[in-house]
């Protein structure tokens, strides 16, 4: 095993996480897709530090810790925003909240 | 090349079995998150993402980052995925096959194109980076007692912003999905 496969399994799963957040209108969606993307950046994160020359330097790993914690608040936010944008407009769907369009 | 893997497994079967315990998680990973994405009902994309987080916590776990691992396994799978699944089904469930979808339409296409042209340039940078091909080092751990060293100690001040930044989203969360008063 190479540091290769581990950064390229990142970058097809951040790869399916951008196309999931730019191409599905329902707003779940998006979030999921932003999940998977802060998913890769983790895994990333563990393989530089599995492949260091110092395994001891733990920085990887806590980087690793708080990237999950901040994603728990991200989630957190982001669907009560959403039930917030349901209650408002009976959609969750991004393209009915136009409001505010030009 | 795969003769020379073929090779390498053959003269150390434990090697072989610690490589397949990172490659097949890996594999059910992007399989999962594959489907999570082209999923139309919502509830079986939210399944297959928890599906996707508990095999990429098993990856961590292989790869040696055993505390990172669990953490996954209990804030994504126990919370994260918990909480999508109350987003969908407090929204309404009526509308879970009304979805636009990938590929119908040219924005969703543009979209997909857009993200697998971003594929093709990592790989690319991934691929052609001398630091990339660098062998596996002798097997790395994470003590946890090490780890909670270093969160109490260097990392103090970014444990309690993150305390803040917890606490400050929770009751955001709270205010913002609270019901308007009459």
């Amino acid at each position: 095993m190479t540091l290769q496969i581990l950064l390229a399994i990142s970058a097809i799963l951040f790869t399916f996480g951008l196309a999931a957040a730019l191409s599905r209108s329902n707003a779940i969606m998006i979030l999921i897709g932003i999940e998977l993307m802060l998913g890769a950046a983790n895994l990333n994160f563990i393989a530089f530090w599995r492949f260091s020359e110092n395994p001891a330097d733990l920085a990887g790993i806590l980087f690793a810790i708080f990237s999950i914690g901040v994603a728990a608040a991200e989630a957190a936010v982001g669907l009560a925003i959403i039930i917030l944008v349901h209650r408002r407009i009976k959609s969750v769907e991004v393209d009915d909240a136009s409001n505010l369009k030009g | 090349m795969v003769m020379d893997f073929l090779k390498t497994c053959c003269a150390d079967p434990m090697k072989l079995i610690g490589e397949w315990f990172v490659v097949l998680p890996a594999l059910v990973l992007l399989l999962a998150a594959a489907a999570a994405v082209v999923m139309r009902n919502l509830i079986h994309a939210a399944l297959l993402l928890t599906l996707s987080f508990i095999a990429l916590g098993i990856v961590f776990i292989a790869l040696g980052a055993e505390f990172v691992g669990f953490v996954q396994l209990l804030v994504y799978v126990g919370a994260v995925a918990m909480v999508i699944v109350f987003a969908i089904l407090l929204t309404n469930p009526d509308q879970l096959t009304k979805s636009r979808n990938l590929l119908s339409g040219f924005a969703p296409a543009a979209g997909v194109a857009v993200a697998f042209a971003a594929l093709a340039a990592l790989l690319g940078f991934i691929f052609s980076s001398p630091l990339a091909k660098k062998p596996l080092p002798a097997p790395a751990s994470a003590p946890v007692a090490a780890i909670g060293e270093a969160l109490m100690g260097d990392y103090v001040i970014a444990l309690i912003v993150l305390g803040i930044l917890l606490t400050a989203a929770l009751v955001g969360a709270a205010v913002i999905a609270m019901e308007d008063k009459p």
